[in-house]
Parts: structure tokens; sequence; C-alpha cells
């Protein structure tokens, strides 16, 4: 009971917030946001625990963390973005409500020990946030929220046969079950598959990540930043467990070719990208295909994957607010008219350049550590051409987005420069993309708190 | 005999599911998914009694609520406000070749139960295959918000009928899946109430 702590503080932020504190729901949601993060913190040191209903290791822990430290961080940001913000399709007190429900969710679906139900979370996270993406209420966002609701609404149906097949194939749901049974048929194999399709849609997996640029660029700032630094981990999460109780090479083969090509498909789409949230969406899928390959071939290629979207939750999540300052400011989405933001706005495009280096794994920051982890084993399952074609298309998206980027920071030839206030929130991406660079220091303690789970 | 029923159970699901392809007005569309939801809440409400479970009664009756009752009366409340898109004049596909389209579908998911599924014994699977097939068309060959709820609904449905013939789910999982779908039925009908579906080409979403 004591792991639900965190998912309670945020449920009761959504019903407070939306029911007898109408009027203090920022207040409401910032409590609920800031005692989660306490609550996560505290957790860390409690022992694991394995019931019929829960399921907490190291891993579950370090997943409350990162979630609940960036929920923190987005609802402090978000006070600061809705003021700035016009017209929208729900309402503040609804849109706090509807963002602490979806935390409370993530939050309670990496507790536990059931297919399942993980199935019937990350399901209920897409109606939970959908509103949330249209929350800028004109025909883009709109139609961004629709195609979000039916593709990663259909993809996770195909989640359900493969849960289902599961279920028919062992007779139970539960991790525990699962870990301590040896019988697996072409069914399990058959079910890992349909897995692998149905999460890998909400994940932003080729070729299902349509929905995701679309979301992620039209989304509200800290919507996008949620999307992106929690979401798609937390829908990475069942997969994480599924290979943990089946380790089978084909499926490995399966995972690892679609993570492969949404690595290259995340890379190449940010060449051509003109808006910049667009762009930001597209090393997402990079970052996540990258996450899925590390997850297909385990051991210290999980760690790398552990530590890649730990890192990356930071580093991205700032700089989505970052964006939602520039569009705030500048009043415009596409990168062609940023120019020289280093001078109009020098603390968001002075991060908005570090928190680019950290997306795209450059080092010293964590998440180069994490990729030189999956490429390293990439050489060593599948050999040099494939471990260089990975790193090459890494190498790309590297160049692309930071090419983009730099414009846009330094490159001040083509427009007056007239400074821009910047907002107050800024403090929060700011610490958020200084913190993503400190993860490398911590990553020896990572591995020993994380050394049960990396097999 | 529950073999026997389960294929009857099945076989007016897909017919009505490929009715729903050559269906302009969306309204008989809705209704057409109220009656679907019927035959299947009866369905499992006639398993529940017969084998004595609980738990099947219990969730026929959820299904009954919320899918053949409570959604379609909240998208028809919504449709109605919106009475420009009760008939959907211009299908992606024509109608024509949505049903031969239906058909050949209905031969694809016998073909995926023989290929890949009939070593597990459950000859009855290509039934819910098949009905997940048409609802997943529905939704490509519409461009209608409705119709391509339908069409997802359609696919849950078809969720139901699989899971049945494989093995109960548990409970709360299955509650869950209920509820789920409940919500994303709500949220779809909020959007749909304000979005523009002919949009073409939105400069904010290229690329």
């Amino acid at each position: 009971m004591i792991y639900l702590l965190p998912s309670i503080s945020a449920t009761l932020g959504a019903i407070l917030s939306f029911s007898l504190f109408r009027n203090k729901h920022k207040e409401v949601s910032v409590l609920a946001s800031f005692l989660a993060f306490v609550f996560s913190i505290f957790l860390l040191f409690e022992p694991d625990r394995f019931t019929a209903f829960f399921y907490v290791d190291s891993l579950s822990k370090i997943f409350l963390l990162m979630i609940s430290s960036v929920y923190l961080g987005v609802v402090i940001f978000s006070i600061g973005y809705l003021e700035h913000s016009h017209g929208h399709f729900v309402k503040s007190c609804q849109y706090f409500s509807l963002l602490d429900i979806f935390v409370g969710i993530m939050l309670f679906s990496v507790t536990l020990n059931n297919f399942g139900l993980f199935w019937v979370s990350i399901e209920a996270t897409t109606f939970a946030t959908a509103l949330l993406v249209a929350s800028e209420n004109d025909i883009a966002a709109l139609e961004a929220a629709w195609r979000y609701i039916m593709i990663v609404s259909v993809g996770l149906t195909i989640g359900l046969v493969g849960t289902l097949f599961l279920y028919s194939s062992a007779h139970t749901l539960s991790i525990t079950d699962l870990l301590s049974r040896q019988n697996r048929g072409s069914l399990f194999f058959l079910s890992g598959m349909l897995l692998v399709i149905g999460y890998g849609t909400k994940i932003g997996i080729f070729p299902m990540y349509t929905w995701l640029p679309d979301a992620h660029g039209k989304a509200p700032a800290p919507i996008s930043a949620i999307f992106s630094a929690i979401l798609l981990p937390v829908s990475l999460y069942p997969l994480i467990r599924f290979f943990e109780v089946y380790q089978n090479p084909s499926l490995s083969k399966f995972a690892f070719v679609l993570g492969f090509l949404s690595v290259m498909t995340g890379s190449i789409m940010t060449l051509n990208q003109r808006l910049y949230k667009r762009l930001f969406a597209y090393s997402s899928v990079e970052n996540m295909g990258l996450s899925l390959i590390g997850v297909s071939l385990g051991s210290y290629a999980l760690f790398g994957t552990i530590v890649l979207i730990f890192t990356h939750a930071f580093a991205k999540s700032g700089v989505f607010m970052l964006t939602g300052n520039m569009l705030h400011e500048l009043k415009t989405r596409k990168i062609e008219d940023v120019k020289g933001l280093i001078k109009i706005m020098p603390k968001t495009g002075l991060f908005l350049f570090f928190g680019a280096l950290a997306v795209t794994g450059t080092p010293p920051f964590a998440t180069f550590f994490g990729e030189l982890l999956i490429v390293s084993k990439t050489i060593n399952y599948y050999g040099w051409i494939v471990g260089f074609a990975l790193f090459f298309f890494l190498v790309c998206g590297f160049l692309f987005i930071n090419y983009r980027v730099i414009n846009m920071v330094f490159n001040d030839e083509t427009k007056p420069v007239s400074s821009a206030k910047e907002s107050p929130f800024t403090f929060v991406p700011v610490i958020f993309i200084t913190l993503s660079a400190f993860v490398i220091l911590i990553v020896p303690i990572f591995y020993r708190f994380i050394e049960g789970v990396i097999k | 005999m529950g073999k026997e029923i389960f294929a009857l159970v099945g076989f007016w699901e897909i017919i009505l599911s490929i009715f729903m392809q050559w269906q302009a007005y969306t309204i008989s569309n809705i209704k057409t998914f109220s009656v679907q939801s019927w035959i299947l809440g009866i369905f499992l409400l006639w398993a529940g009694v017969f084998h004595g479970f609980i738990a099947l009664i219990i969730l026929a009756l959820l299904t009954i609520i919320t899918r053949a009752i409570a959604m379609p009366l909240y998208l028809g409340n919504t449709i109605r406000k919106q009475i420009y898109r009760a008939r959907e004049n211009k299908h992606r596909i024509s109608t024509g070749l949505s049903i031969l389209i239906s058909l050949l579908l209905a031969v694809f998911g016998y073909l995926v139960y023989y290929l890949i599924l009939a070593g597990h014994g459950q000859s009855l699977v290509s039934i819910p295959i098949t009905l997940m097939l048409q609802g997943a068309f529905l939704i490509v060959s519409r461009s209608n918000a409705y119709s391509q709820l339908i069409g997802y609904l359609v696919m849950e449905n078809s969720m139901f009928l699989l899971s049945f013939l494989f093995s109960e789910l548990p409970f709360i999982v299955e509650a869950g899946i209920i509820l789920d779908v409940l919500g994303v039925v709500v949220v779809a009908g909020l959007l749909m109430r304000v979005r523009d579906e002919d949009i073409e080409k939105e400069e904010e979403l290229l690329g």
C-alpha cells in the first residue's frame, strides 16, 4: 500500500482541484506533485515488494522517481504557461485535474504485477490526455488530438490481443507467476510480437509513430514535455517486464528491427522539419527506438536504456518547456523565424542549446553513455555493419537537430534583435537540463541500485 | 451447444459489421453497433447463467449498460447537435469495393487462423479476428469521426469474443477494459463536437 502513496497524492490532487478546491487548483496540484515527489524519494529506501497485486523493485522505484520529478516540474511550469495562453479547450482547473489524474495513473501502472492491468492503465492515460492535446483549441490541435486517440487506441487493441494470447498461453498475467514458468509455446511468442506492436504504438515506434509528432507538436509545451519524458517510457515499461519474463531470440530480433527502423525514421525526419516542436518530437521517436533496441538486447544494453530514458526525461522535458517560452514570446512555431535566440532570450537560448546536446547524446551527458552501451551491445550481438548503421543514424540525428538549434540560438544575421521577456518559470527547464548533465555522476550508484534487474 | 451459439453470435456480429460498410447514415451505424452489443451482452449473460459464473453475468450487464445503451445514446445525442454529420456522402472507398474488401477480410481472417493459430485448437478464433479486421477497415475506409469511432468499438467487441473463446481474463481486467473504452468514447465525443474533419492539409501537421 505504501507504494501507492505517490499515485494517491496525484489522484487526490486531481479530485480536489476539480471539486472542493477549484479556486485553489494550482496550489493543490503543486502540493500533490510535491508530495508525490517526496514519497518517491522515500520509497527509494524501502525494500522491494512482490505481492499478488504489486511488483515493486528498483526499476519501479526509478520510474516512480522519474515520473514524480517531471510531474513536479511540469505542474510548476504550467502555472506560468497557462497565464499566457488563451482560448483553451479545457479550463485551467480541468487542465490541472487531467494532468494530475494522468500522472496518478502512470505512477500506479509502474507498481503493478499484472500485464492486463498494465494495458488498462496505459489505455487510461490515452483518454486522460487527449483533451490536454486539444488544449489550444484550433483546427490542428483538435485534429492532432483525434489522431492521437484513434491511432493509439487502435494500436493498443492489438496489445490487448497480445495480452489475451499471453493469458491463454500461460493462464496467468502476473509477472511473478510468469517468471516461475518455463513452458512457453508459440502462442507466447505471438503474444510477445503483438505486445511489441501494441505498446509500440504508444511508445512511438515505427510504423505506428504517426500520432507522436502531431500530438507533441500541437499540445501545450508542458504537456509535450510530460508526454516525451514520461508517457513514452512508461509505455515501454510493460515491454521491459515482458522481456524480463521471456527471452526469445526471434522476438528480440523483431523488436530490434522495429527499434532500428524508428531510429532511422526519427533521425531522417529531423532533416526536413520546419517546426521546432516537431523537430524535438522526431528526436523522441529516435530515442524511444533506441530504448526499444536496448530492451530487446537485454544485459548492459538494458542498463543503457534505463540511463537513456532517465536522462532523456529531464533533458527533453526541459527542452519542450523552453519551446513554450519561445512560442509565447516569438509567436511562431517555425524554425526559420527564430534567429538570435541567445540575444532575445538568453536563458532560453543557452539552455535550449544544452538541452539539444543532451537529447542527441553528446558527451558528457549520460544519454551518450546510454547510447554507447546500446550501440556496443548491438555490435556485440549483430556485428559491426549493423552497429555502424545504427551509429550512423544516431550521428545523422545529432547533426540535423543541433544544426537547426544552433541556427536558432546563435545565428542572428537576418532578423533585427529585440529582447523579449522570459517567463519567471524558466528556472524549471534550466534546473531540469542542468540535472540531466549531472546524471552521469550517479551512473555507478544507479548501476548498483538496479543490478538485480539487469541480467 | 456453446460452440454453435458462439458461431451464431460471431456470424451475426460479422454480418452487422459488413452492413455498417455500406451505410451512409451515421445514426444507422450507431444503432447497428447497439444491436451488435446487445447480441454480445445477451450471449455473455447466457454463458454466465449457463455456467453459473457471477463475474460473467456482471460483465454481461456492464456490456449491455455501457456498450449497448450508454455509448449509443451518448453518440446519438452528440450527432443530433451536428446534424450535418449524420450522413456521410463521400466514402474514401466506394461502397461496392468496401463490401468486397470486407468479404476478402473474412477470408483473410480465416487464413490467419489457419496458418498461425490452428495449432492451438480454437477453430472459432477466425470469427473475432475477422470482426477485428472489419472494425479496422471501417476506420480506414471512412473519414467521418463517428464511423471511425464505431470501427474502434467493433474492434473492442471482437476483443470480448476473443477473450471468451480463449480463457476468460480476470474480472478486474475485463472491467477495466470496459471502463477504458467508455472513457475513450466520452473523450472522443467531446472532441467530435468541435473537430472539423474536412481539413486536408494543415501546415502544422505536415512532415
